[in-house]
């Protein structure tokens, strides 16, 4: 089969999923629309490893991009928008990354959400987001581009007020739809400043049409490369637009392993690296993308120290190493951007599924403060938090250790102010290995909470009354509220099977890519990156030396300064925190960012909404601007009702003879 | 088949049923607007798409001395708003045979001729025909409002009726003083549209009826700032009554434009673009603003029709035909979803003790996954969600006054945003957080459910073909914008 029809069955099987287990929510029996959703996950998966196969097996690099349309869906006034795949070593790349750890995630949510009252409402919106994030990644041209990005944000946003009594849920549902609507419109007008020019929304036919087409730095190029970023920024919560992401915990952990950490956060990674020859022609754009994502790798990373919940320090974390991959995409390193975005995927959703069986065994506790001590209880929990955490930290042999050092050495290689972002990084390298272990540290070291008791003495915790963990009000239990029962790793061979899979990929796949030994994910992205300016670049052996080993030694300081801190000396953080009070309140507060939206878009809206509401409705349109002829209805109804004693056909008859008689006036005079 | 039978056969069926026993009349006249809906699918599938101009064409000379003439058709602007006219008004009398109403005969009788009133005024290819068909909807309206509103109906209707003559006096006056002024030069009077687009007026003659007729269509829109009537009569309306006024009459305002407009006077519509374009953006930015800080439902979903209204005269005004192509599709497109939405909140009040409050509603998903789910479809549509025909729409609106005006396509590009504001508020509200204190949580009944089921499985269709109506009007809508386009150059 061409790579094109597996690419269509690819997209077909989670898209079958979503609809049969959507129509059969009532009929189909006990976990069945899980295993059904996971199934067809499975089986996109398969697909995708035959479009890798069939691609494989062609020769030639014009060969390696095959393009299908199923059917002229707006295609009209020279607008071609068609319903077309493109199916290149990029989309199978990402097809393959995207359904591969969706699957497992199914996989571990089969059981873990088990318990939920929306249980088949739960399948149905991931089978829906896996299809959205394959139809955005294998997208032809720019309009199924688009609607591939607005439907992932829709299935975030599904999923994100999943429990959905709970406001916070409603109200982080709400605050990521419409900042990625920011994105998508962003994505909207971009693609206008293409479309000008090059006339085609296809993505082979405008890429071609490119150099010809806009000057270097052409100015309507920049504009619509800027737009295009605002949209990756959104999606992939990057400065400015992130305050969504560690809102979007609020979500079932699942989704924040699949949606919030492996996928579609990442979507705006393969948005500029799909888009690298408008970059390339336009690298003023470029250099914003990089220094954008620099700038979120850090200021996450600072914000990730401080935090006290635990899914959200893992948020903060993501953004962190978005930030790393988008620096890296936008700063031609685009291979090594992707192969970290491969191997965050792993360890990041692994991270997340680990962090979800400690939450269960805390019976829906996300505090730092409140944790301790699991390590005795939850042994496989721990060996999957401590593998997710050294592939996050970047400790050799680990994947992440490889991946992030790939991505920093080609920044730096390009040399000139690149050296900031390379220094950044590795700083922020440093913060991260002090974050992730003291996240560890604090919930599996140290003294055994209650909760961690009951579990050594076999016996699961369950919460008398439920709470929200971030309100501490009593939760509806009737509905959209994650259920009474919990389930944890250990006890469960599908979510052990899942977390099993993705722990050796986390440790292993490193070895994909390592310099001077093997380039599996530059030979195969290759056809892709040819005609890149970037794509023969070679870093000397010295700076490629030089970033493994200080690599290596700020993830092992970072491992130990956090030893030190919260295990050796745990009083000594509360002694930081007083003597650099600022710092800590930076960080603890998250830089402010909410707090200036609130008081510069939100508030300010609000008022403008309001006070067109209550006087400018009432005074001008009702009063002043039709105060004529409102003011003699108001004053001549009384009158009217009077005479005809609320008869409305009178009136109608007079209508009608106002109508007829004007007319007959203009026609005497005009005759 | 004459279109004459598809105009009259509502207002026939109407006839009857005043004839019949009383308890007949709610069947006798859904019966007939579904058998115009089925003549109107007919028309659609039998649509030559290939061919220029019009199809199906009635002629016949009405008053000979004032040349004005009976002449009906069908073409690429109207083909689909004709269909969708049909199918809403059979939807809403569906809706309204859920439920009894007082004077049975005489309510349906109305909601006949209304049907009728909407057809002519889209199948019209005469000036004073058009004129005549426009002014004739608000004849049935005004007695529907009036006679079988609710709270201040009186009210609601006085200010709809002046709103509106006023703006039909203007229209009027425009319409006769274009043939007039057209047959000075020595031709013969006529009101045929056609005859009129050979003529070219004066440019300040034209400039003058231009206002006149934009003065109309805006009232009917309705359009800031002239939208004061729409909130009394928003609330006063019968649902089924409101779902089809708020669905079909503001697009016969803003066809009217395309129709009328455009090809008749293109150096005003050119000299007056900006003007039309900034109105357009504060209806946007101004339906949008009221649309979320409304907690009464019915005028959530009337500021947010002005907010869609802005964006279709937005895509008119870009004077290029992939704005009025968008703007066309959008006119479809916003009449189908908003009866659905109309619907729900029926569906919603019925639930919350007859309140249309959102304060008074909440957590009403619970027991109800079809009527979230198709409140869900419809909200996601509204706001035009990529994947909806709407975005199609909104994507060839914006593109068209991007290439025109850049600045006011960015500006406008706001309501987007803001349309997934007020739009998830309105969801959330009603079917997520906590139960309200008087809502209950229950699932679409029967009848509600074959009255909002099937078109949200419309809207979904046209999500996944749009170019069943982009490609029958892609003709039509070069020619209505052509003049325009060729002045702006």
């Amino acid at each position: 089969m061409s790579p094109t029809t597996w690419g269509w069955l690819v997209l077909a099987f989670p898209l079958a999923g979503t609809v049969a287990v959507a129509l059969g929510w009532r009929a189909l029996p006990g976990k069945l629309p899980g295993w059904i959703g996971t199934g067809a996950v499975f089986a996109s998966f398969a697909c995708a490893v035959g479009a890798l196969l069939s691609l494989e097996g062609r020769e030639g690099e014009e060969a390696k991009t095959v393009v299908s349309t199923a059917y002229e869906y707006a295609n009209t006034l020279g607008v071609d928008a068609n319903l077309t795949i493109l199916v290149d070593p990029l989309s199978v790349f990402m097809i393959l990354v995207v359904s591969g750890v969706s699957a497992l995630i199914h996989l571990y949510s089969v059981i873990y959400m088990w318990e939920d009252r929306g249980y088949a409402r739960f399948f149905a919106y991931l089978n829906f987001f896996v299809f959205s994030m394959l139809l955005l990644v294998l997208a032809g041209n720019f309009f199924f581009l688009i609607v591939g990005w607005a439907f992932v944000g829709a299935a975030s946003y599904f999923l994100i007020s999943f429990w959905y009594r709970r406001r916070t849920a409603t109200r982080a549902g709400i605050k990521a739809f419409v900042m990625n609507v920011i994105g998508d419109v962003g994505l909207v007008l971009g693609t206008y400043f293409v479309f000008k020019h090059v006339g085609t929304l296809d993505f082979v036919a405008a890429f071609e049409k490119v150099p010809d087409e806009f000057a270097h730095n052409d100015g309507d190029l920049v504009a619509g490369c800027i737009l295009l970023l605002v949209g990756a920024v959104a999606k992939s919560a990057q400065i400015p637009l992130h305050t969504w992401l560690p809102d979007a915990m609020e979500g079932p952990t699942p989704v924040s392993a699949l949606i919030h950490a492996a996928t579609m956060v990442t979507a705006g990674v393969y948005l500029i690296a799909r888009m690298h020859p408008l970059f390339e022609q336009a690298p003023a754009a470029a250099d914003v993308g990089a220094i954008l994502g620099c700038a979120t790798l850090f200021v996450a990373a600072t914000i990730a120290l401080t935090q006290t919940d635990l899914k959200r320090v893992i948020a903060y974390s993501t953004m962190s190493q978005i930030g790393y991959m988008i620096m890296g995409v936008s700063a031609g390193a685009y291979a090594a951007g992707l192969f970290h975005l491969m191997t965050h995927a792993f360890f990041k959703a692994l991270l997340f599924m680990a962090a979800g069986s400690v939450i269960a065994a805390m019976a829906g506790i996300q505090s730092l403060d409140r944790m301790g001590g699991f390590r005795r209880s939850m042994p496989f929990t721990f060996g999957c938090f401590v593998v997710g955490g050294l592939a996050l930290a970047g400790v050799p042999p680990f994947s992440g250790f490889f991946s992030k050092d790939e991505i920093l050495l080609l920044v730096g290689d390009r040399g000139g102010w690149h050296w900031i972002l390379y220094a950044v990084g590795y700083v922020s390298a440093f913060l991260t290995a002090v974050y992730t272990f003291r996240m560890i540290f604090r919930a599996f070291l140290g003294d055994s909470v209650p909760e961690a008791r009951e579990l050594e003495g076999g016996h699961l915790h369950h919460a008398e009354t439920p709470v929200n963990p971030m309100t501490g009000e009593e939760e509806d239990t009737e509905v959209g509220f994650p259920g009474p029962g919990h389930f944890i790793a250990e006890r469960e061979w599908p979510m052990k099977t899942a977390m099993a899979i993705l722990a050796v990929g986390a440790t292993v796949l490193g070895v994909l890519q390592i310099p001077h030994v093997t380039h599996v994910i530059d030979s195969f992205l290759e056809p892709t990156f040819a005609g890149s300016e970037f794509a023969h670049h070679e870093p000397s052996d010295g700076l490629i030396a030089f970033g493994l080993v200080l690599g290596t030694v700020l993830a092992l300081a970072g491992i130990a300064l956090a030893w030190f801190l919260w295990v050796r000396r745990p009083e000594l953080p509360a002694r930081i925190r007083s003597g650099l009070r600022p710092l800590y309140e930076l960080s603890f507060n998250k830089w402010w960012f909410d707090e200036l939206y609130d008081r510069t878009v939100v508030r300010p809206s609000r008022a403008v909404g309001g006070f067109f509401r209550e006087r400018f409705e009432r005074w001008v349109i009702d009063g002043a601007l039709v105060g004529g002829p409102t003011g003699a209805v108001r004053g001549g109804s009384a009158f009217v009702r009077a005479i005809q004693d609320g008869y409305l056909r009178v009136y109608a008859g007079l209508l009608v003879l106002g109508v007829v008689g004007v007319a007959l006036y203009f026609l005497i005079v005009s005759a | 088949m004459p279109l004459s039978l598809l105009i009259w056969l509502p207002a026939v069926s109407g006839l009857v049923a005043v004839l019949w026993p009383a308890r007949w009349a709610p069947r006798v006249v859904l019966a007939g607007s579904v058998i115009t809906l089925v003549l109107a699918i007919g028309y659609v599938a039998s649509f030559d798409r290939g061919a220029e101009g019009l199809q199906w064409v009635t002629d016949e000379t009405w008053i000979a001395e004032l040349g004005i003439h009976y002449k009906l058709g069908l073409d690429g602007l109207n083909l689909f708003l004709v269909l969708v006219t049909a199918l809403l008004f059979a939807a809403a009398l569906l809706h309204a045979n859920l439920r009894e109403w007082e004077r049975p005969r005489l309510f349906f009788f109305m909601f006949a001729l209304a049907e009728s009133a909407v057809l002519g005024a889209f199948l019209a290819q005469d000036l004073a025909l058009f004129v005549a068909f426009f002014d004739l909807m608000l004849i049935p309206f005004y007695f529907l409002i009036g006679a079988w509103g609710r709270g201040e109906r009186v009210r609601a209707t006085t200010k709809l009726v002046i709103y509106t003559l006023v703006g039909s006096l203007f229209m009027l006056a425009g319409a006769i003083a274009t043939g007039v002024i057209a047959a000075e030069g020595g031709g013969e009077l006529t009101f045929v549209l056609s005859d009129l687009a050979q003529v070219q007026l004066a440019e300040g003659t034209q400039q003058w009826i231009f206002l006149c007729f934009a003065l109309a269509f805006l009232v009917k829109m309705p359009l800031f700032p002239v939208h004061g009537w729409m909130p009394d009569g928003y609330r006063a309306m019968p649902l089924p009554v409101l779902a089809v006024f708020s669905a079909v009459l503001s697009k016969v305002a803003a066809y009217g434009f395309l129709r009328v407009v455009l090809p008749l006077y293109p150096d005003a519509s050119v000299h007056f673009q900006e003007l039309m374009l900034l109105l357009a953006v504060a209806a946007i930015l101004y339906g949008s603003v009221m649309a979320f800080t409304q907690t009464d439902l019915r005028l959530i979903l009337g500021f947010s029709s002005m907010a869609q209204l802005g964006f279709i005269v937005l895509g008119i005004f870009a004077l290029r035909p992939e704005g009025a192509q968008g703007a066309l599709l959008q006119m479809v497109n916003h009449a189908l979803v908003v009866v659905p939405l109309f619907f729900v909140v029926g569906a919603l009040a019925a639930r919350a003790g007859g309140s249309e409050d959102i304060r008074d509603m909440g957590g009403m998903a619970a027991r109800a996954p079809l009527l979230a789910a198709t409140f869900l479809i419809a909200a996601l549509a509204n706001l035009a969600m990529p994947g909806f025909a709407n975005f199609v729409g909104e994507f060839y609106i914006l593109l068209g006054v991007f290439e025109s005006k850049l600045a006011i396509a960015i500006v406008a590009s706001t309501g987007v945003v803001l349309a997934s504001v007020y739009m998830l508020r309105a969801f959330i509200a009603t079917m997520h957080n906590r139960a309200g204190s008087r809502a209950e949580s229950r699932e679409l009944s029967l009848g509600e459910g074959v009255a909002i089921v099937p078109l949200v499985v419309c809207v979904l269709a046209l999500a996944l073909y749009p170019q069943l109506p982009l490609a029958r009007s892609e003709k039509s809508i070069d020619a209505s914008v052509r003049t325009a386009q060729a002045v702006q150059r």
